[in-house]
């Protein structure tokens, strides 16, 4: 990989591209040795055959292929990495730009995924949503994959005004059943008294890897939601920072991953109290059978200023399967004193007496559990405030467990 | 219809059930009482094939099938109820999307195909009647929220949809006030008829006012030492649950 990227760098003209290539190649691929690493091997994704590239080609996906992976109908569509102008809708649209590498400030990163991104971002969104505007209808931003070795690259830039409100769905798909990696880094800047949704549905199934890191900063009286969905995939590693900096701030994340082959997800969230008043609130479940892994790893930070912070965080897992692993890490590091924050994480199989409860009605064992694991995730999926996309989820989690709901 | 026959079971080495025999007929109300820890919930357990008991010794046959030998939900699909004492919640899944899988489960393991969606709907009405259910119950989650009482009312409303030959009620009437154990026992003496049976296990005398058993069975450690009529149960009402202890020996 390291020898790919030193071939590239002399035909790589922009100097901050460049500039992060080099930082790139400096860092290096990311390694089990390194703690954040410990339970990804990274190079798994690599071995596949993927490889970073300045080349895109843009391919033709029908319009009943979107409007199946769709609820809204404001949609921004990627192909292989590459902005889909005929397929994509925006209505009551906001301010929308793309990626370019002059919007790019000088990254101050020590991350490789995130230089990598620099330095080969083919796309990605700028969305501006101006003060006080309220956009009803869902953002969507589909990313379809179909037949490309490439590292896919994606960058977004998110801006959201005072007192605007607005809500996004990321879905990664998979158009042909080949293997994919996107490599996203999202930013979201929401200003004061703001409202953000944002919600990741990651079911691209088998031989999908996603890298994501998403970093949210929050004004004075924001609130914003992000909820990651897991489903079908190969390895996915999800890297989620909140920077709350304005007081009385609201900060939520949800993920609930459910895994019954052999999915990898990794998610990692990181929470900085920076200021005092405000409240984060953080709730992941898992459910993991077959031979699958899920490895949560929650950090709350409360700077000292940030007196009167309440912070709540819960992870809770069910295993479906002994062969099935969760490696779960809940952290809180608290500098301030007068605060209210807890932190837990379970891991628990399906209770046998809720098992008997749905036998004694004549429901067979398979679908009880199925019905059971619904129930466990139910509470994840109440987080989704946008009615359709969260009834569409409903039933994909249903088709998943073979129940009907 | 149901005949068990010196039954003997145990849970962690412990023998609870010590040779409990019955007979129930199409048609029967039986009343099952007795103080607290005498094996009243373990027999309804066993009964409906709850994992954790042993069964050491005896028979219990349900139209001519052996019981025993089937699991929870073929137990059910043959036409076993048990309204559980303690309902569990399920959070996300609605009422009628819970019992339309047990309906469909049940007609399924008939050889009968899914109800259809308008005729579930109209049966989940006409039920939801019988124990005065509000209208939103169908879409809320399993006994998510649910008072005691809700939990209770909705045992016997799965109870009216499933229409069992057999319901065995555990302590239905525990934490009831008096107006949920009104629509309780009304909606059992509905559904009762000449070809189904109840047995109603309950710690205290005053649901036998509205629900009137042909057969009132005393039980103490692990058998019943008594066999009466209603009038049992209100004697049992006066003299209390240290009376029976001296009866120990005196079987049916």
């Amino acid at each position: 990989m390291i020898q790919e990227l030193e071939n590239i760098l002399p035909n790589i003209q922009d100097e901050k591209q460049k500039a992060s290539l080099q930082k790139a190649i400096a860092l290096g691929v990311p390694s089990m040795k390194q703690e954040e690493w410990k339970y990804t091997y990274y190079n798994k994704i690599l071995q596949q055959g993927f490889t970073p590239s300045i080349k895109f080609q843009n391919i033709d996906i029908e319009k009943e292929f979107i409007d199946a992976n769709s609820v809204s109908s404001n949609r921004i569509i990627f192909v292989n990495g590459i902005f889909h102008n005929e397929l994509s809708s925006l209505v009551n649209h906001p301010k929308i730009n793309f990626w370019n590498a002059n919007n790019i400030s000088e990254s101050t990163s020590k991350d490789f995924l995130i230089e990598l991104n620099n330095a080969f971002a083919s796309d990605g969104v700028f969305i501006e949503i101006g003060d006080n505007v309220i956009v009803d209808e869902l953002i969507e931003i589909l990313y379809i994959n179909t037949s490309s070795t490439n590292i896919i690259n994606l960058k977004n830039k998110i801006k959201v005004g005072k007192n605007a409100q607005v809500k996004f769905a990321e879905y990664y798909i998979n158009y042909d059943a080949q293997p994919a990696y996107n490599n996203v880094v999202t930013d979201i800047d929401v200003a004061e008294h703001a409202q953000v949704e944002w919600y990741k549905i990651q079911d691209g199934g088998i031989g999908y890897n996603i890298t994501d890191n998403t970093s949210v900063t929050q004004d004075k009286k924001s609130v914003c939601n992000v909820a990651t969905l897991s489903f079908t995939g190969a390895i996915s590693r999800n890297v989620l920072t909140f920077d709350v900096n304005g007081e009385r701030a609201e900060s939520h994340m949800n993920g609930l991953y459910l895994l019954l082959n052999d999915e990898h997800v990794d998610n990692r969230s990181l929470v900085n109290h920076n200021v005092a008043n405000c409240e984060s609130f953080e709730l992941y479940k898992g459910i993991l059978g077959g031979t699958s892994t899920g490895v949560f790893n929650g950090k709350i930070v409360v700077k000292q200023a940030a007196q009167k912070t309440n912070a709540f965080q819960s992870n809770r897992n069910i295993l479906l399967s002994n062969d099935a692993n969760i490696y779960t890490k809940p952290q809180l590091e608290i500098f301030a004193d007068d605060v209210k924050c807890s932190h837990g994480a379970t891991t628990s199989q399906i209770e046998d007496s809720e098992l008997f409860y749905l036998q004694a009605r004549g429901i067979g064992k398979e679908i009880a559990r199925g019905l059971l694991v619904f129930a466990f995730g139910a509470e994840v999926l109440e987080k989704i405030k946008h009615e359709k996309l969260r009834k569409k989820l409903q039933q994909r989690i249903a088709e998943l467990l073979k129940i009907e709901i | 219809m149901l005949k068990i026959q010196n039954l003997h079971a145990s849970i962690d080495n412990k023998e609870i059930l010590k040779g409990f025999s019955l007979e129930v007929n199409a048609g029967e109300i039986h009343a099952i009482m007795g103080p607290n820890g005498t094996g009243k919930s373990t027999l309804a357990a066993v009964l409906t094939g709850k994992d954790g008991y042993e069964i050491t010794a005896g028979t219990v046959e349900f139209n001519g099938q052996n019981l025993l030998e089937l699991e929870p939900e073929q137990r059910a699909q043959a036409g076993v109820f048990l309204a559980f004492q303690y309902p569990i919640e399920i959070p996300g899944v609605s009422n009628a999307n819970f019992l339309k899988a047990a309906v469909n489960e049940i007609r399924k393991s008939k050889g009968e195909d899914p109800i259809a969606p308008n005729d579930f709907l109209k049966l989940m009405r006409e039920k939801m009647a019988l124990v005065e259910m509000n209208k939103d119950f169908i879409s809320r989650s399993v006994n998510q929220g649910f008072s005691g009482g809700e939990k209770k009312r909705n045992e016997i409303f799965q109870m009216a949809m499933l229409d069992p030959k057999l319901a065995i009620l555990d302590e239905t009437d525990s934490g009831l006030d008096i107006d949920a154990l009104r629509i309780v026992a009304n909606g059992v003496n509905k559904l009762h008829t000449k070809e189904n049976a109840f047995v109603v296990i309950t710690h205290y005398q005053r649901l036998l006012d509205y629900i009137i058993p042909d057969f009132v069975h005393v039980m103490y450690d692990g058998r019943i030492v008594k066999t009466g009529d209603k009038s049992l149960a209100l004697e049992l009402e006066e003299k209390g649950y240290d009376w029976v202890k001296d009866l120990e020996n005196v079987t049916m």
